[in-house]
């Protein structure tokens, strides 16, 4: 039992966020999504896009631990939205891609020249995966999702349809015939979300991912994504709270520095705590998404959830300490209020989350009745 | 970062298991319960203590040499875990064990660590914590009790409030004034003091749960020997704040986490068992939301407390980080109770006996006393000035 990161885990965080520090453009008041392109790269050439494929894959063979405090990093970075996508579908292949799909992708994913896209989300459905409109008929994919990340630059995409026994995760490339991407118009543009529409379009032999289970596989996938957008929500809310304390530090009003008013001074603790929260929650759901621990489902679900709720009420408490000069656009804490919302409705809003943790309690609970039972 | 526990914790773990299916009473938490009446649960859970301390189970993580156990950080996580699972009873020696213990066993003499750790781990001494006065509370620095010291006594006189367990404490260590002349905190002294000594006066005082847990405690012309103080003469605010770190601190919330998972793993069952209309009271979406996240609340809690384990573990010092402890389990704590109450619906105001109470009316008392959690131990104000301030660097 050991709730630290170790060395190689710290220095790697410090690391990417050294990098992206370097990228001032990323976090711009103006909303553009150029700086992506130059940060994407940099994070391949770092090999960031390499440290979860398998080291016989040309990878380094690490686990979402060890990545927890580089996609903080990235979070607080506002680093390129697209990075997690490939972080989870890597991760998703070397569970549960077959051996041809493993070594025709990951050596590309792993260089950051392939592009992977995840598409879940649909419009009018239920925010579970398992509910999808899409559907797959024969060797055919039709349906419409929203809110793909850099859509428009994707090569590939993870697409959750139906399969005709349940939901499954196809591979669609996006350039295969049938496949129209549409910008979205939305609060964030520099994650570059786009519409993609599949109208019909053909798989290939090596579409389907996780035949064995594909229910599983799911799962795995948007618990991926899930546990990596808490990292990058608990990566928001310590940038803004730092940004928050250091304001409080330097705006003298009354003759004073508005952080010794208790007012001010008060709200900055307990976003400290809440931070300091969330990242418990956070790291105990990247553990247990990353073993596959038999509370993955809850331990994801709190995470995500309790993430997005404190990045969110930091990000609003950091404009209020900031008065006047917060709400400018100049100061560009719009970018993480921008952000943290469009992270917030990825992979599960809190409020499905919150379901699904109760659901999850009250399943381990009967479990835990019946060892009781058991034992007697 | 490794949350796997390693076979001799797993072996610590059943062996624990294996001791607490043999000593909790028969049908405990199904048909057995602790006394209703107050002094009665006193005395239960002063019994639950000297059994734990029969069985090894008390003291665990001290050291061997002082009648503990000599168990790791992790090894008292699981004991916490394990107390919670078999919904074990409380201690009363609370105060003896994690404020005077840890602070005597960081600042003591080795006599005085010879002389009353034992009896501590034993339950033989149960101990009270005379900090409170009437006009110093969270500027606790302005105590005016005061000690003099003649010979090779101190001679204290003064009045202490809000003293928990006074009513059943063989000792007491308080914070009094031996030298009014200089800066507040700068004149301070650590008292060991025996209860049974002449000049004690204890009265109760009654809590809004209707309880007498706390007192008044007036001391006149009381005779301390002078080797009971910890620490030198005038260093007391340096060691009160020892005492308190360790009393906002991580194992402090985790013994207390044991006790809210508990309520919470009661509150799901009740919300299940519980009718509304044609659905259970479990199955309100609204209901729902609130109590996901005070599941949540209730686990960080607990990992909150394995954080701050693992900073110990690796050298960290004990700091002002206490304080964001504190604030932290206080409050979801109290939401907790209030989510309770909400959630059982039109019949969350009947209590104790009444036969249409739910869970026997453990959740009105509970909601009672949560109410204390943010004012004792220093209330929520301070904890935020303490962590804006030394933890964040914020001007005072
Ligand atoms: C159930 C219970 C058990 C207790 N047991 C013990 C015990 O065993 N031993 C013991 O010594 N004490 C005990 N206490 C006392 C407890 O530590 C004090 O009540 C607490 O420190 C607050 O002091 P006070 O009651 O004098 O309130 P005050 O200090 O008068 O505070 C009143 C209000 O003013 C606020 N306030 C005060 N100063 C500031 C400030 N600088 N900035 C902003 N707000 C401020 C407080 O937060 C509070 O809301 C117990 C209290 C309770 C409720």
């Amino acid at each position: 039992m050991n709730f630290a990161f170790n060395e190689e885990q710290k220095s790697l965080g410090e690391t990417v966020d050294r990098l992206l520090e370097d990228h001032a453009a990323l976090r711009a008041p103006d909303l553009s999504a150029e700086a992506n392109g130059p940060a994407w790269d940099a994070l391949a050439e770092l090999g960031l896009f390499a440290m979860m494929v398998p080291e016989d894959q040309g990878g380094a063979g690490l686990t979402a631990v060890d990545l927890a405090l580089s996609v903080e990093a990235m979070g607080s970075a506002l680093g390129p939205i697209a990075a997690l996508d490939a972080l989870a579908v890597t991760d998703l292949l070397v569970r549960h891609g077959t051996p041809a799909q493993q070594a025709d992708l990951l050596p590309r994913i792993a260089t950051g020249e392939l592009r992977v896209a995840v598409a879940v989300t649909e419009q009018g459905c239920d925010e579970a995966p398992e509910g999808v409109g899409t559907t797959v008929t024969g060797n055919r994919l039709s349906g419409t999702k929203v809110l793909v990340r850099e859509a428009a630059a994707a090569h590939l995409f993870a697409v959750v349809a139906q399969s005709g026994t349940g939901a499954a995760i196809y591979l669609v490339p996006a350039d295969a015939a049938g496949v129209t991407v549409r910008a979205h118009e939305d609060i964030d543009p520099t994650c570059a979300l786009g519409e993609v529409t599949f109208d019909n379009v053909e798989l290939g032999a090596e579409a389907l991912v996780g035949a064995a289970n594909p229910a599983r596989a799911v799962t795995r996938l948007f618990d991926g994504g899930a546990a990596l957008s808490a990292c990058l929500q608990v990566g928001i809310a310590a940038r803004m709270l730092a940004t928050a304390v250091e304001y409080a530090r330097t705006r003298v009003q009354f003759g004073q520095a508005i952080g010794a008013f208790q007012a001010i001074k008060h709200r900055c603790a307990d976003m400290a705590v809440a931070v300091e929260a969330a990242r418990s929650a956070t790291y105990y759901g990247v553990w247990a998404f990353a073993e596959d621990a038999p509370d993955r489902a809850r331990a994801v679900s709190m995470a995500k959830a309790y993430a997005g709720e404190v990045a969110k009420h930091v990000c609003n408490e950091t404009i209020q300490v900031h008065g006047g000069m917060g709400f400018t656009w100049e100061l560009g804490l719009h970018r993480y209020l921008r952000r943290a919302k469009v992270i917030e409705h990825a992979f599960g809003s809190t409020l499905w989350h919150n379901e699904r943790i109760v659901v999850e309690t009250l399943r381990m609970d009967e479990a835990c009745s019946g060892d009781k039972l058991a034992a007697a | 970062m490794d949350f796997n526990y390693s076979p001799s914790e797993n072996e610590f773990r059943m062996e624990l298991r294996n001791w607490l299916a043999g000593a909790l009473p028969q049908g405990w938490g199904e048909t057995v319960f602790e006394p209703e009446d107050e002094h009665e649960r006193a005395m239960f859970r002063l019994d639950w203590e000297r059994k734990l301390y029969a069985g090894g189970w008390s003291g665990i993580n001290w050291p061997k040499e002082y009648g503990g156990r000599g168990a790791t950080l992790i090894e008292r996580g699981i004991f916490a875990e394990e107390m919670a699972r078999t919904q074990a009873p409380e201690g009363i020696n609370i105060i003896g064990h994690n404020l005077a213990g840890t602070t005597i066993l960081a600042c003591g003499t080795e006599a005085q660590k010879k002389r009353f750790l034992p009896p501590i781990i034993s339950s033989d001494e149960v101990w009270c914590q005379g900090f409170s006065e009437p006009n110093a509370g969270s500027d606790l620095a302005s105590v005016r009790t005061r000690a003099e010291l003649v010979g090779d006594k101190f001679i204290v006189n003064g009045q202490k409030i809000w003293t928990s367990y006074a009513q059943y404490a063989q000792w007491c260590f308080a914070l009094v004034r031996t030298d009014p002349d200089v800066p507040k905190h700068k004149g301070l002294s650590f008292l060991l003091i025996d209860m049974s000594s002449p000049g004690i006066t204890i009265r109760p005082l009654r809590q809004i749960s209707g309880e007498s847990e706390f007192n008044e405690t007036f001391f006149d012309n009381v005779e301390v020997p002078a080797e009971n103080i910890v620490g030198g003469i005038n260093e007391g605010w340096k060691i009160a704040m020892t005492t308190l770190a360790y009393e906002r601190g991580p194992e402090d919330a985790l013994g207390r986490q044991v006790r809210f998972k508990q309520e919470l793993d009661k509150l799901v069952t009740t919300l299940c068992q519980t009718m509304q209309g044609s659905r259970a009271a479990i199955d309100n979406p609204a209901i729902r939301q609130r109590l996901a996240r005070a599941i949540t609340e209730i686990e960080i809690v607990r990992l909150n407390a394995l954080r701050s384990f693992s900073v110990y573990l690796d050298g960290g010092d004990r700091g002002a980080d206490a304080s964001m402890t504190k604030l932290y389990w206080s409050h979801v704590a109290q939401n907790m109770y209030e989510l309770a109450m909400d959630a059982l619906g039109p019949v969350a105001p009947l209590s104790g006996n009444d036969p249409s109470a739910r869970a026997m009316g453990r959740f009105q008392l509970s909601w009672l006393q949560s109410k204390a959690f943010t004012i004792y131990s220093g209330s929520s104000e301070i904890q935020r000035n303490i962590t804006g301030e030394r933890v964040l660097g914020l001007p005072r």
